[in-house]
């Protein structure tokens, strides 16, 4: 493996194919215990980013983690080491250009050896300067198109990361992106079953109006369903919620559940 | 642009119009199908996913009523989202 040339066009993609030899065995058996004790997609990345931290950095050189998931085109989460690479991400997303969002546009693996060496981005890169960072290593996350990840590595020494390092962010980013995944599926899964749940709820009390409104009026669901969405636009209240004052005046009822057991 | 013939023409291209409309608000909010059609069916409605997948795709014609609890179900969650 060669050392990254420090030119003007300081960024290499490294060559594919070095073997994952520093992904140590029990990293699975960690991640897949990160994945069950995360409360949530926020949570997963935290840990993620610490454990990242932890693993690249050296007595001479702390390395400042953050992870940025993008789903539908929006930064859907955000989580970091610390405080620091916190800021650095943020100001990064509000630029809304950088290494760290390039390397998640190409795919590849971005290194800024040397910011000062450094004329792209500039923007950026004078403000993470002056937040006191000296080199930064994006490694992208390989999703399968369920959403992008992207995982920053600042360091404040020039040339803070060796070849080594490279490899073993890298190793390390493609065994999280299985389990990122993972952590998003499930969140997508509780998510729709939340969801699910919401419109049972709704829907019972919504149901209910029509028949009632059918009753009152003699007409039929349709014209029902007319005359509540009339109301529910022409007074800007939800649907639900006009349905919900229906059933009240007539029965004083106030709560309408539905039992819905996993 | 309507396949259907000429019969009705007022309606038919009212009832185009409508969908074309709806299905480019859909597209725009990038809000996902499985959303929409949860609260779509949480309202009340009465085509499955699929069909409401296809008539968002503007390739499919379904009841007036329907129409009005998409356009319905798309507007409150985009209230809830801008929140």
């Amino acid at each position: 493996m060669t050392n990254p040339e420090p030119s003007l066009e300081s960024f290499s993609a490294l060559p594919q194919g070095a073997p994952a030899i520093q992904a140590s065995p029990d990293m699975e058996g960690r991640l897949q215990e990160l994945v069950l004790v995360s409360k949530d997609v926020i949570s997963f990345l935290t840990d993620l980013a610490v454990l990242a931290s932890a693993r690249l950095s050296t007595p001479g050189n702390r390395i400042h983690t953050g992870v940025t998931v993008i789903r539908r085109k929006r930064p859907e989460a955000l989580a970091s080491s610390d405080a620091a690479a916190r800021a650095l991400d943020e100001l990064q997303n509000g630029f809304g250009d950088g290494p760290c969002l390039t390397a998640l546009r190409n795919g590849t693996t971005l290194l800024v050896p040397d910011l000062t060496d450094e004329r792209r981005w500039a923007p950026y890169v004078k403000a993470a300067q002056e937040n006191g960072v000296s080199s930064i290593l994006a490694v992208p996350m390989d999703l399968s198109g369920e959403a992008e990840g992207v995982m920053n590595l600042y360091s404040g020494c020039s040339s803070g990361f060796t070849a080594e390092d490279i490899s073993t962010a890298e190793a390390f980013a493609s065994q999280a992106a299985s389990s990122l995944r993972l952590v998003l599926r499930i969140a997508q899964l509780s998510e729709a079953r939340n969801d699910l749940a919401i419109a049972m709820q709704s829907r019972t009390v919504i149901d209910m109006a029509i028949g009632a409104i059918m009753a009152e009026n003699r007409c039929t669901r349709d014209a029902a369903f007319k005359i509540l969405t009339k109301a529910s636009s022409a007074r800007n209240i939800k649907l639900r919620e006009v349905a919900a004052a229906v059933i009240s005046s007539i029965s004083g009822e106030k709560q309408i559940d539905t039992y819905f057991d996993e | 642009m309507n396949p259907f013939g000429t019969e009705g023409p007022e309606p038919a291209d009212r009832a185009v119009e409508e969908r074309r409309g709806t299905a480019e608000r859909f597209r725009k909010t990038d809000l996902p199908l499985a959303r929409l059609w949860t609260y779509y069916y949480g309202l009340g409605g009465g085509i499955d996913e699929m069909s409401l997948d296809a008539y968002l795709h503007e390739a499919l014609d379904i009841p007036a009523g329907q129409v009005a609890l998409i356009a319905m179900a798309m507007t409150e969650l985009m209230e809830g989202e801008s929140l």
